[in-house]
């Protein structure tokens, strides 16, 4: 029998906040914990050939698939499938992952249906941890003791993506529509929908919008229709990013630019004017996940429908390849 | 005043002497008058007298200056006054000639002096050349005593502890021994004569009692000589009886008879084979022996002449290929010049690939009536088992790639894994092939000759895995390995059965699948497959290769050139998808691998399709290994999973007939491609 790793897709990672680990989280419900320092700094004296492979490999409890991953200073905090877990960083660099530190249990409204933590986001603060899922609401809960604060309803359709920026939360959905919220009030203020907009619409792609990032004056999103720059008080469609993909689940703003991939060979850095600035070719068939770190160091961690996860410390080229098998 | 001084003492020291010549007898006094002399030259010191002779010397040229300076005045004054400086001058003269002998004696003294001395370093230097010498003698004596070797010494003694832990107490003498190394040495020279006197009478011993059952043995045997005669007898008589109850009993007495001119591997193999044809009956396992039995009678013989010259084996290689020349150059006297070189060629390889007269036939069934037989042969130069076959088939095989499947090359190709049969597993095969002047590689004769299977070589006790690395001589008689050949039978024959059922298996469902027809499994049947399989058929290595949906596969190493390779297409409306299936040989052990390319709206495979990964990850990793999961189960998966990624695409051509909770799920938008049996069935995600 063909070792299912093979075709090992990871939908999330998260840096440790001494950015000296990465952590991937696949859909087999397992984590991969990789030492960058070594990976990074290699000592070639003591380099071994499986030097790229992971430190750990952890097996949460469910199997269940892990869909999100966050980290604080104290926890890595886990989103799988009806459950969201902490654990201490400590425990997580154990060879032997212990119980979680804590659980939120989302309750689904049926026994078959199960909801998915799609995306995990944390306040600036630090104190409360937002959660876009697959029973199409957001929630808000409360970092200290683990409680609801808020429920963000409105979607139609399961959540794919949230992003937050100065008291405003940005959310995508599987039903099209891009929402943004007033964090203060839960209310959703505003709407964008993409697929009714003939610039953007992909209609043999669908309708679903898989990424959303939130800047000072611009949302950059996309997903079934085109990757697009709008304007967030006029709500146009400034920039249409012509790209050859066919879906994007990955946009965020990186410094004057545009990161944005997908089911696409490329992860594209653009300018807002819609060029073409960097194109780094991906290991994976989709990228689901590309996170940026700069402090100690650069680096760009990119992953998805692969088995391989690429590295780029410079963010121009693919550097090193880790191996998540 | 100083010369004053002197004239007194000039005075004195005559009177003394005067006075003593006057006393004694004239010789005496010459003595004397020498000793004293000798004695007053040792009490003054030189120096004093140097200076004495300077000043003396001095005055007397003052004097004659002064006589000089009177006799040119001339006057009678003058005259007088020469006269006293003459007495002067002569008085100092006389104190010159005292002082002149005094020097004279003291030189001599010196000179005696020295002489004495040298004397006395010349016996000193003497005395030590004598002792230098000694000293050397003496050293190289003490170097010839240190590197004295006795004879003791090339002597294997026992170690010191044993020594001390076996030898009896008188031997040993502990007491003195421990302290003393020479003591020690003589114990143990003792003690080693001992005992090696023990074991020489044991060995004579031994060499008796050998040759007395040597002896018994003769007798036994000549015994025995004598039965056979009687024996055959006995059975002569036996045959009517026999042949009344029609016993097969003489048939099998000839076949062994026949075995016992089987060259030792082939009998090892037909001992082993025969003897599981016995326990598992005739249904399962048929073995025989075929060839030429007068050959073979005639073979025996002349290797064994062959085996009491193989002693001096290559310098009689050597000679025959002279005799061959010679006859060679003979032979071109009396024919024409054309046949020779292709013909002796030709003569060489036949040599070279000589098989024994005998071969083993081999025929495994299983119950459906499928049977391979198989014809073992060794090869009597090369000494390794070579393998024929032949498939048997109950019914006529429809379908092209069906019936590839259970041709005999396939079936046995990988039984054990990296077991192609396609170069021999005897290292010393090429340097035999070299030495008889063959300059082919053994595979290029395979095909004639036959494969030479690991297993084979295994059921026959070869095992060359530990002959790699012995020189040439001692491959010339690898040992025999019963049990090897024992364990590798058995496993054999239940490893080839199992795979002739499963390709049995497996060439029915080609047979239905080249038809299109798929039957699916009981849980699925509830399902309405809405694609149809259009086509399949095999492919070659460098079609499957090309595609890109199989990079992956063939990049990690999974699917190999060695492996069966199809394709399928199955169809529904504008949709088609392709798959690239590889079968392992081990099917149905390792499950067969997809790797597909959809064609609608374009062109996917799993390197740009999340999609067709994620089917084909559905496919090609969720075996079980039980007997539901066979290939036609794997199509009707993919086929299902076809239905669902169509109908999840909300288009007007494929509208959703399935039951399903969710169309798409998670931030991978994954298709509910899962089977669930609950109520009527339905679809949801991994």
């Amino acid at each position: 029998m063909l070792d299912k790793i093979l075709y090992n897709t990871v939908l999330c990672q998260t840096f440790s906040p001494c950015g000296k680990y990465l952590v991937a989280g696949n859909i087999y419900g397992q984590l991969a914990v990789f030492d960058l320092d070594c990976i990074l700094n290699p000592n070639t004296e003591l380099l071994t050939p499986g030097y790229n492979s992971p430190k750990h490999i952890h097996k949460i409890e469910s199997s269940s698939q892990i869909c999100s991953l966050a980290s604080t200073d104290r926890f890595l905090i886990v989103g799988s499938v009806n459950e969201i877990y902490g654990w201490t960083w400590k425990a997580i660099l154990n060879s032997k992952l212990s119980k979680p530190s804590w659980t939120i249990k989302i309750k689904s409204e049926s026994f078959i249906e199960q909801c998915d933590i799609n995306c995990l986001w944390l306040s600036e603060d630090s104190e409360k941890l937002y959660a876009g899922c697959g029973d199409n609401k957001v929630y808000v809960f409360n970092l200290e003791d683990g409680s609801l604060m808020q429920t963000l309803a409105g979607h139609e359709n399961y959540v794919h993506c949230i992003h937050g920026h100065d008291r405003q939360l940005i959310s995508a959905g599987e039903d099209g529509l891009v929402l943004l919220w007033d964090i203060r009030t839960g209310k959703a203020q505003n709407e964008i929908e993409p697929h009714k907009n003939s610039k953007v619409a992909r209609p043999d792609i669908g309708k679903w919008v898989g990424a959303a990032a939130l800047g000072d004056d611009w949302i950059v999103c996309g997903g079934g229709p085109r990757l697009a720059l709008w304007h967030l008080r006029s709500l146009d469609a400034v920039t249409v990013f012509d790209i050859p993909d066919h879906g994007i689940h990955i946009a965020s703003f990186l410094d004057d630019c545009i990161l944005a991939g997908g089911t696409a060979k490329h992860l594209y850095q653009l300018t807002y004017s819609g060029d073409i600035r960097v194109e780094l070719p991906v290991s994976s068939t989709t990228v689901y996940s590309a996170i940026v770190r700069t402090n100690p160091n650069k680096v760009l961690a990119i992953a998805g429908s692969s088995p391989d996860i690429d590295l780029c410390t410079t963010f121009n080229y693919r550097d090193q390849v880790l191996h998540f098998r | 005043m100083g010369k004053d001084d002197t004239t007194k003492k000039r005075r004195k020291l005559m009177t003394s002497s005067t006075n003593e010549n006057v006393k004694q007898s004239p010789e005496d006094v010459y003595k004397k008058v020498v000793d004293f002399e000798e004695a007053e030259a040792r009490q003054r010191p030189a120096e004093k007298d140097a200076a004495l002779f300077k000043k003396i010397c001095q005055d007397v040229r003052q004097l004659f200056a002064d006589i000089a300076e009177l006799k040119e005045i001339g006057t009678e004054e003058a005259r007088e006054k020469i006269n006293a400086k003459r007495i002067e001058a002569s008085l100092q003269l006389v104190a010159l000639k005292k002082v002149n002998r005094l020097e004279k004696v003291r030189t001599r003294a010196g000179r005696d002096a020295l002489h004495k001395e040298k004397q006395r370093v010349d016996s000193t230097h003497l005395l030590l050349q004598n002792l230098l010498y000694e000293a050397d003698h003496l050293n190289k004596e003490v170097t010839k005593c240190l590197q004295f070797k006795s004879k003791d010494e090339e002597i294997e003694l026992v170690p010191v502890e044993d020594f001390y832990k076996n030898a009896p107490a008188d031997v040993s003498r502990p007491d003195i021994t421990k302290t003393d190394e020479h003591q020690l040495q003589l114990a143990r020279l003792e003690w080693e004569l001992r005992q090696r006197r023990e074991l020489s009478g044991a060995c004579s011993e031994l060499v008796a009692s050998k040759e007395r059952v040597a002896a018994a043995i003769a007798a036994a045997r000549s015994r025995l000589d004598a039965l056979a005669p009687h024996l055959k007898d006995v059975l002569k008589a036996t045959k009517p009886l026999q042949e009344c109850l029609a016993l097969r009993l003489d048939e099998k007495r000839e076949e062994t008879k026949l075995a016992a001119l089987l060259p030792p591997p082939l009998f090892l193999l037909y001992a082993n084979a025969s003897a599981y044809s016995d326990a598992l009956g005739t249904k399962n396992l048929v073995v025989g022996i075929s060839g030429d039995e007068d050959e073979a009678r005639r073979f025996d013989q002349t290797s064994n002449t062959e085996v009491e010259l193989v002693v001096s084996n290559d310098s009689d290689s050597d000679q025959d290929g002279n005799d061959e020349d010679r006859r060679e150059k003979k032979k071109r006297h009396h024919r024409s010049a054309k046949i020779s070189k292709e013909e002796k060629a030709e003569a060489k390889k036949k040599e070279a690939l000589k098989k024994h007269p005998l071969h083993v036939l081999v025929t495994v069934k299983i119950p459906d009536g499928t049977a391979l037989n198989l014809v073992f042969s060794y090869l009597t130069h090369l000494k390794i088992i070579v393998v024929r076959y032949t498939m048997h088939h109950p019914k006529p095989i429809t379908g092209v790639s069906a019936a590839d499947v259970l041709d005999g090359d396939c079936v046995l190709n990988e039984l054990y894994t990296g077991d192609t049969g396609s170069d021999s597993p005897h290292p010393a095969t090429t340097y035999l092939l070299k030495a008889a002047g063959i300059l082919d590689g053994f595979p290029q004769f395979i095909p004639d000759i036959g494969k030479p299977y690991i297993w084979a070589q295994r059921m026959c006790g070869l095992d060359f895995m530990t002959a790699v690395g012995d020189e040439q001589k001692d491959l010339k008689n690898i040992q025999l390995c019963p049990s090897l050949s024992v364990a590798t039978v058995e496993n054999f024959i239940f490893t080839l059965q199992k795979r002739l059922k499963a390709r049995v298996e497996l060439m029915k469902e080609l047979q239905d699948l080249e038809c299109g027809k798929i039957t699916p499994t009981k849980e699925m049947s509830s399902i309405r497959l809405s694609g149809s399989l259009t086509q399949w058929q095999a492919v070659s290595w460098s079609e499957y290769s090309q595609s890109p949906s199989t990079a992956f596969l063939i990049s990690e190493s999974l699917v190999t050139p060695d492996d069966m390779l199809y394709r399928a297409i199955i169809t529904r409306q504008s949709a088609k998808l392709v798959a690239l299936v590889s079968l392992c040989s081990d099917y149905p052990k390792k499950s067969p691998l997809f790797s597909l390319t959809l064609h609608y709206n374009g062109t996917y495979d799993n390197a740009t399709s999340d999609d067709i990964r994620d089917i084909e990850r559905l496919v090609n990793t969720d075996w079980q290994k039980s007997n539901m999961c066979s290939l036609t189960n794997q199509i009707t998966k993919l086929l299902t999973c076809l239905d669902v990624l169509l109908e999840t695409m909300g288009t007007q051509e494929f509208p959703p007939d399935k039951v399903m909770l969710l169309l798409v799920r998670g931030r991978n938008r994954l298709k509910p491609y899962k089977f669930l049996k609950q109520g009527t069935g339905m679809f949801v995600q991994v």
